[in-house]
C-alpha cells in the first residue's frame, strides 16, 4: 500500500467486513453495494502517477546500549536525539494534491500512516551505577513504482545480572534480534517473489528472541534479559515480547498495555490472588517467570494490532512505568508533539520520583 | 537448569570460600566434602570424631547470617536455636534426626543424620522415567510425614517449601525431607530483579498465609514436576492445568491424576483438608476399594466437557421442527429466504422447502451432485449454485425456473458469493469466475491453476479466494492479481476478514493463517495436527473453527493464543456459525454441536445419522442443517 495509503488514506477500508461478524457465514448482503468502482479508477491513475518517480528513501538508525552493532554503525551509548524526518514535499510537488476531504475519507482513526517519526532516551538513573538497559530504533520509508510499505523495527532489553552481565545480555540481545529481523523480515520484502511462501511475521519476531536467547545462555551464562521488539510494516505493528519491559498503545481513547508482564506478581493478579495495590507493595515484585537467558527453551508472546491514526507506541523498561502511573504517561506523551522530547520528559519525571532503576523509552508516533 | 535466585542478592558478601576438607569443627566434627550447595549455605558430609572406632557420618549444614550487625545476629541465631530444639524433638522415618548444633566463624550449623541416596531432582535427571507405582509410594509416604508435622503441638510445623530438591530417596527406596524451612531465616529480601519463581509454592503463600494446606500444594506441584517432567520454575507460576498429566504420561492411573489436580487447587478450600486424606485417597488408587482405579483411558486432556444438564434426554430434549429427506447427501450448507429453504443435495437437485412446516415447494433438477451451498441474490430474487455438471445456475426463488447460467469448463465445487451485484465463485477449472448476479454477464475470470473450492471472500477493494494449491489470491474488484500467498498445501476453507482488515483462513497443512488483507504479508499461523477445511468465524477479538483433529478451537485474534478447544472426539470438517452467545458446528459423527462463545462448554447436541461436513443456516429461529444421512433438519433455536 505504501505511498498509495499516505497520500490517498484507506479508501474504502471502512467496509472491509461486508459481514456482521455475529452472522459470519450468512450470505454478503449487498451491503456496500454503492462502493466504488470510481475510486478504483482514482487509484489507478495516482499509481500512474507513482510510476515516474524516482526513489526516495530514508533510513534512521539510533541505538543506545553499550556495544550494540558497534560493527555496522557509529554506536553510541549515549542517548541519540532523533533528528526530524525530512519534510515531505515531493509528494505534494509530484502528484496532484487532493482535497482535504478526499484524503481522509470517513474513518479517521483506520488511516494509513503519514509520517512516522519516533524518539528514544536511556538513563542510567538515580541509584544504579551503570546501564542495563539498551534500546533500538529503526526506521525506513521509501517512495517508488514498488510501493513497498514503511518498516520500522523498534527494540527495548532491561538486562539484568552482576558484573555488566546485564547489560552485555541487553546488547547481545538486541543486536541478535535486528540481524534475525534485517534477514528474516525486511530482506525478503525486497525478494519479489510472492511464490514462495513467507514465514508469518511474528514467527520470525519469536524466531529472532529465541536466538537471541541461545546468544544470552552461550556468552552470559549469569546474565538475563528482557526483550519488547515491535516490528511496524505499514500500519501494522507486531510485537513479539518476554519478560516485564512493556509496549503501550496510546491515543485519544485512551493507553493500553499491549504486552503482558511475566512477572509473579501480574500472574497473581491475573488469577486473582493479588490486588494491584498488593502487587506494587509486594516483596517479590522483581520476580520474573520468564526471560532471556534462564533456559534453552523460550515462550514467546506475539500479537499483531493495526495503528490507529495520531497513536503513539510507546516502549519502555520498568524504570519508567514503575514509577510513573499510567495516566502521567499519557499526559505527557498526548501532550508533547515531539516524540524524542517526549522520550526525555518521561526519563526526567522517572528520575524525579527517584530513578530507581534504569529508565528507558521509545516513542513512536504515528501521524494521520 | 537454574538456581530460583539467579540473579538474587548478587552485591551481598555472602560468597566467602567453603569449608575445605579435613577441617575440624568444634573439635568434633571433621569435613570430608561438599555434599551440596543450598541457597543459603553448604552442606557437608562429616565425619563425627566421638565416635572413633566407628565409622559415623553427619551432614552439616552451614548458615550464613545476613547481617553483620551483632544484634541481629545473635536474634538470628536465638530463633535457629529454637526450631533447631523443635526439630530435634521430631521422631518419624521419613525426617532425619537432628543431633546437634552449634556456631562458629560467624556462621551457624545444623549437625544432621547422614542420608546416603539422592535427591528427586538428580533423580529426575539420571532418570528417563520413574515408575508410576513407586512415586504413588513416595506420595503416600510424603503425605504421611505431612501429616506427622501438621499434627504437631502446639503449633503444626509446616514444611513450607516441598520440592524435588528437598526429598531424599534413600538407599532403600524410601523419602527422607529434608532442609526444613529453618534456613528461611537466613534469607533476605530481594532487592533486584530475579528470573525464576519457586515453582512450586502454593498462590496464598504470596500473601503471607501459610497454612498446612500450602504443603498439600506444593507435594501437588512436585509429584506433577516429577510425573510430567516439565519443571514448574520455567513455566508461568500456577500453570500445571495448562500441562495435563496424560499428556505427558498416559499410563498414569485417571484416580491418581484427578489427587494431584485436586491437590493443585488455587482455593485452599478445595484440596484435600489433610494429608491423611490425600493419602487415603492415593491408597485407595493403588490398592482398590472404595472409589477404586479408575478406567486408564479417560479423556482427561483438560478439554471442556459435555454438559450433563440433559444426561437421560435423548438429544437434549431438542425435537427438530421438521426434517426433509433429499435422495442422496447433503454435504452443503442450506439457505433461505422469505418462507423458503434451499438445499442442494447429492441427488443432483437443489430443494425449495416450506420454512416452516418442510413441505416440499420445486425442485430443480441437473446432470451432476450439488456439493456447495446455494445461495440467495435478494436484489434479483435468484437462488444461485453450481453444480458437478459444470454449470452455474440462477433460478428464481419462488418457481424454480430458471433464469441464466453458466457453463465453466470443470465440476463446480465451490460456495459463490454475491458481492457489489457481482457473484464470484470457483470452479475445478482452476478459475475464479465473476459474472453479474443479475443476469450472468461474464465480467472476468482468473485462474489459479488448481480446483477453487474455497469460497471467494469480498471485500470494498478485493475478491480473497484459495485454490488446491494452497495459494491464496487477493484479486482487485477489476479482477486484477493484488496479491499472492501460498500455504503449504491446499486452501478449501473459506477466507474470513475481519475489522481489522486480517484476513483468517485454514489450509490442509493443519495451519489456520492470518495475513494482512492490504498487503498478504503473513501474520501468524495456529497448528493444529489435522488438516483444516472448516472456514472460521470471528466474535469480537476470536476466531473459532474446527479441524481434523477432532478439536474445534477458540484463538485470539491479535496474538493466536488458545483461549479454549473442544474435543468433539470425531473429525471436524463443517464451518461454525456464531449467532448471540452460541457458537454451531457438526462433526464427522453426525452430531450437532452448540458451545458457549465463551467458555467453549458444551450446552447440547443434536444427533443426525451421517456426518455433518458444512455449516448451519440460521434464520427465523431455526437452525438449518444438512448431514449425509440425505435429510436437512429445522431445529429450534433456543436462546
Amino acid at each position: 500500500m505504501g505511498l498509495f495509503r499516505r497520500i490517498f488514506g484507506k479508501v474504502g477500508d471502512e467496509g472491509d467486513t461486508p459481514e456482521a461478524s455475529t452472522t459470519s457465514t450468512k450470505d454478503t448482503e449487498a451491503k456496500n453495494e454503492e462502493e466504488s468502482q470510481e475510486e478504483t479508477s482514482v487509484s489507478e491513475q495516482i499509481s500512474e502517477d507513482v510510476k515516474n518517480e524516482d526513489f526516495i528513501a530514508t533510513v534512521e538508525v539510533a541505538v543506545t546500549g553499550e556495544d550494540a552493532l558497534e560493527e555496522h554503525f557509529d554506536s553510541a551509548t549515549k542517548p541519540i536525539a532523533t533528528a526530524p524526518l525530512p519534510q515531505r514535499s515531493i509528494i505534494d510537488g509530484a502528484t496532484r494534491p487532493l482535497a482535504p476531504d478526499q484524503m481522509y475519507p470517513m474513518q479517521e482513526d483506520i488511516a494509513g500512516i503519514d509520517v512516522l517519526t519516533y524518539g528514544v532516551s536511556s538513563d542510567v538513573g538515580r541509584v544504579r551505577s551503570n546501564n542495563q538497559d539498551a534500546a533500538q530504533a529503526f526506521f525506513v520509508t521509501g517512495i517508488s513504482a514498488d510501493d513497498h510499505p514503511d518498516f520500522g523495527m523498534f527494540i527495548v532489553a532491561d538486562g539484568m545480572g552482576g558484573h555488566h552481565d546485564g547489560e552485555k545480555a541487553s546488547a547481545i540481545t538486541v543486536r541478535t534480534v535486528t540481524a534475525q529481523i534485517m534477514k528474516s523480515i525486511y530482506l525478503p520484502m525486497f525478494g519479489g517473489d510472492e511464490k514462495t511462501e513467507r514465514v508469518p511475521i511474528t514467527e520470525a519476531l519469536i524466531a529472532a528472541i529465541q536466538s537471541a536467547n541461545k546468544e544470552v545462555m552461550t556468552n552470559v551464562p549469569d546474565g538475563g534479559t528482557t526483550a519488547t521488539v515491535v516490528s511496524i510494516i505499514g500500519d501494522l505493528a507486531h510485537f513479539a515480547h518476554v519478560g516485564d519491559s512493556r509496549a503501550y498503545l496510546i491515543s485519544r481513547e485512551g493507553i493500553d498495555q499491549v504486552t503482558r508482564d511475566h512477572s509473579l506478581v501480574q500472574r497473581l493478579i491475573e488469577l486473582g490472588q493479588l490486588t494491584q495495590e498488593e502487587a506494587e507493595e509486594h516483596p517479590q515484585k522483581n520476580v520474573l517467570y520468564r526471560a532471556l537467558g534462564q533456559n534453552e527453551t523460550l515462550e514467546v508472546d506475539a500479537m499483531t494490532r493495526r495503528l490507529p491514526a495520531n497513536s503513539r507506541l510507546l516502549l519502555c523498561s520498568d524504570g519508567l512505568w514503575g514509577l510513573i502511573p499510567e495516566r502521567d504517561i499519557y499526559e505527557t506523551v498526548m501532550n508533547t508533539s515531539d516524540p524524542q522530547q517526549a522520550c526525555e520528559k518521561l526519563v526526567a519525571q522517572a528520575n524525579a520520583k527517584g530513578g530507581l532503576d534504569n529508565i528507558t523509552a521509545v516513542l513512536i508516533k504515528v501521524s494521520k | 537448569m537454574p538456581d530460583t535466585t539467579q540473579f538474587g542478592d548478587i552485591e551481598d558478601n555472602f560468597s566467602e570460600a567453603t569449608l575445605k576438607p579435613n577441617t575440624v569443627l568444634i573439635s568434633r566434627y571433621r569435613i570430608i566434602g561438599e555434599l551440596g550447595g543450598g541457597g543459603q549455605g553448604a552442606v557437608y558430609q562429616a565425619r563425627d570424631l566421638n565416635f572413633p572406632e566407628a565409622k559415623r557420618l553427619v551432614a552439616i549444614k552451614e548458615m550464613h547470617y545476613p547481617s553483620a550487625d551483632p544484634n541481629q545476629r545473635s536474634a538470628t541465631f536465638k530463633t535457629f536455636q529454637r526450631e533447631a530444639n523443635i526439630l530435634a524433638t521430631l521422631a518419624h522415618p521419613a525426617i532425619p534426626k537432628i543431633f546437634d548444633f552449634f556456631d562458629q566463624n560467624s556462621r551457624a550449623y545444623l549437625v544432621m543424620e547422614y542420608i546416603n541416596g539422592s535427591d528427586l531432582e538428580v533423580l529426575l535427571t539420571k532418570t528417563k522415567e520413574l515408575p508410576i507405582d513407586k512415586i504413588m509410594e513416595w506420595a503416600s509416604e510424603l503425605c504421611d510425614v505431612l501429616d506427622y508435622l501438621h499434627g504437631q503441638q502446639p503449633e503444626p510445623i509446616i514444611f513450607r517449601d516441598i520440592k524435588p530438591a528437598n526429598i531424599m530417596v534413600d538407599s532403600r527406596g524410601n523419602v527422607r525431607l529434608i532442609d526444613f524451612g529453618i534456613a528461611k531465616k537466613f534469607v533476605s529480601g530481594t532487592k533486584h530483579t530475579m528470573i525464576g519463581t519457586e515453582g512450586y509454592s502454593a498462590p496464598e503463600q504470596y500473601r503471607g498465609d501459610v497454612n498446612p494446606l500450602s504443603d498439600v500444594y506444593s507435594l501437588g506441584a512436585t509429584l506433577h514436576h516429577i510425573i510430567t517432567r516439565e519443571d514448574p520454575r520455567l513455566a508461568p507460576p500456577f500453570s500445571f492445568n495448562e500441562r495435563p498429566i496424560k499428556d505427558y504420561n498416559s499410563s498414569v492411573p485417571s484416580g491418581f491424576v484427578e489427587i494431584i489436580n485436586r491437590a493443585l487447587e488455587m482455593e485452599p478450600s478445595k484440596r484435600f483438608q489433610s494429608c491423611a486424606q490425600m493419602k487415603e485417597a492415593i491408597l485407595k488408587v493403588r490398592y482398590g476399594g472404595g472409589g477404586g482405579m479408575i478406567a486408564v483411558n479417560g479423556t482427561d486432556d483438560g478439554s471442556p466437557k459435555g454438559t450433563e444438564l440433559f444426561p437421560n434426554m435423548e438429544n437434549f430434549g431438542i425435537e427438530a421442527r421438521w426434517t426433509f429427506k433429499t435422495e442422496d447427501e447433503i454435504r452443503a450448507s442450506p439457505t433461505g429466504y422469505r418462507n423458503y429453504a434451499f438445499v442442494g443435495s447429492y441427488d443432483t437437485n437443489v430443494w425449495a422447502v416450506d420454512l416452516t412446516n418442510g413441505e416440499f415447494a420445486w425442485k430443480f433438477p441437473t446432470q451432476g451432485g450439488i456439493a456447495s451451498s446455494p445461495v440467495m441474490d435478494t436484489s434479483s430474487k435468484l437462488v444461485l449454485f453450481g453444480s458437478e455438471d459444470h454449470t452455474f445456475n440462477a433460478v428464481d426463488f419462488s418457481s424454480g425456473r430458471i433464469n441464466w447460467s453458466y457453463t465453466t469448463k470443470g465440476r463446480i465445487r465451490g460456495t459463490p458469493r454475491v458481492a457489489h451485484d457481482h457473484v464470484f465463485f470457483g470452479s475445478d477449472d482452476g478459475r475464479i469466475y465473476a459474472l453479474v448476479a443479475a443476469n450472468g454477464r461474464y465480467l472476468w475470470e482468473y485462474d489459479m491453476g488448481e480446483a477453487v473450492r474455497s469460497r471467494p471472500f469480498v471485500t470494498n477493494e478485493l475478491v480473497i479466494a484459495g485454490s488446491d494449491s494452497g495459494e491464496v489470491v487477493a484479486l482487485e474488484l477489476s479482477g486484477n492479481k493484488k496479491w499472492g500467498f501460498r500455504a503449504k498445501r491446499g486452501v478449501m476453507s473459506s477466507p474470513i476478514v475481519d475489522d481489522q482488515g486480517i484476513c483468517f483462513f485454514g489450509s490442509f497443512d493443519g495451519h489456520m493463517y492470518a495475513i494482512d488483507s492490504g498487503s498478504g504479508y503473513s501474520m501468524w499461523r495456529f497448528r493444529t495436527t489435522g488438516p483444516i477445511v472448516s472456514s472460521p468465524a470471528i466474535l469480537d477479538d476470536l476466531v473459532y473453527f474446527g479441524s481434523t483433529d477432532g478439536h474445534f478451537y477458540a484463538i485470539n485474534a491479535e496474538s493466536s493464543r488458545e483461549k479454549w478447544k473442544f474435543n468433539a472426539e470425531s473429525p471436524i470438517v463443517s464451518s461454525p456459525v456464531i449467532y448471540k452467545d452460541n457458537v454451531y458446528f457438526g462433526s464427522n459423527d453426525g452430531k450437532f454441536h452448540c458451545l458457549d462463545t465463551n467458555s467453549g462448554k458444551e450446552k447440547w447436541v443434536y444427533e443426525t445419522k451421517g456426518a455433518i461436513t458444512a455449516a448451519a443456516h440460521i434464520m427465523e429461529n431455526v437452525i438449518l442443517v444438512g448431514s449425509t444421512d440425505n435429510s436437512v433438519y429445522a431445529l429450534p433455536l433456543i436462546d
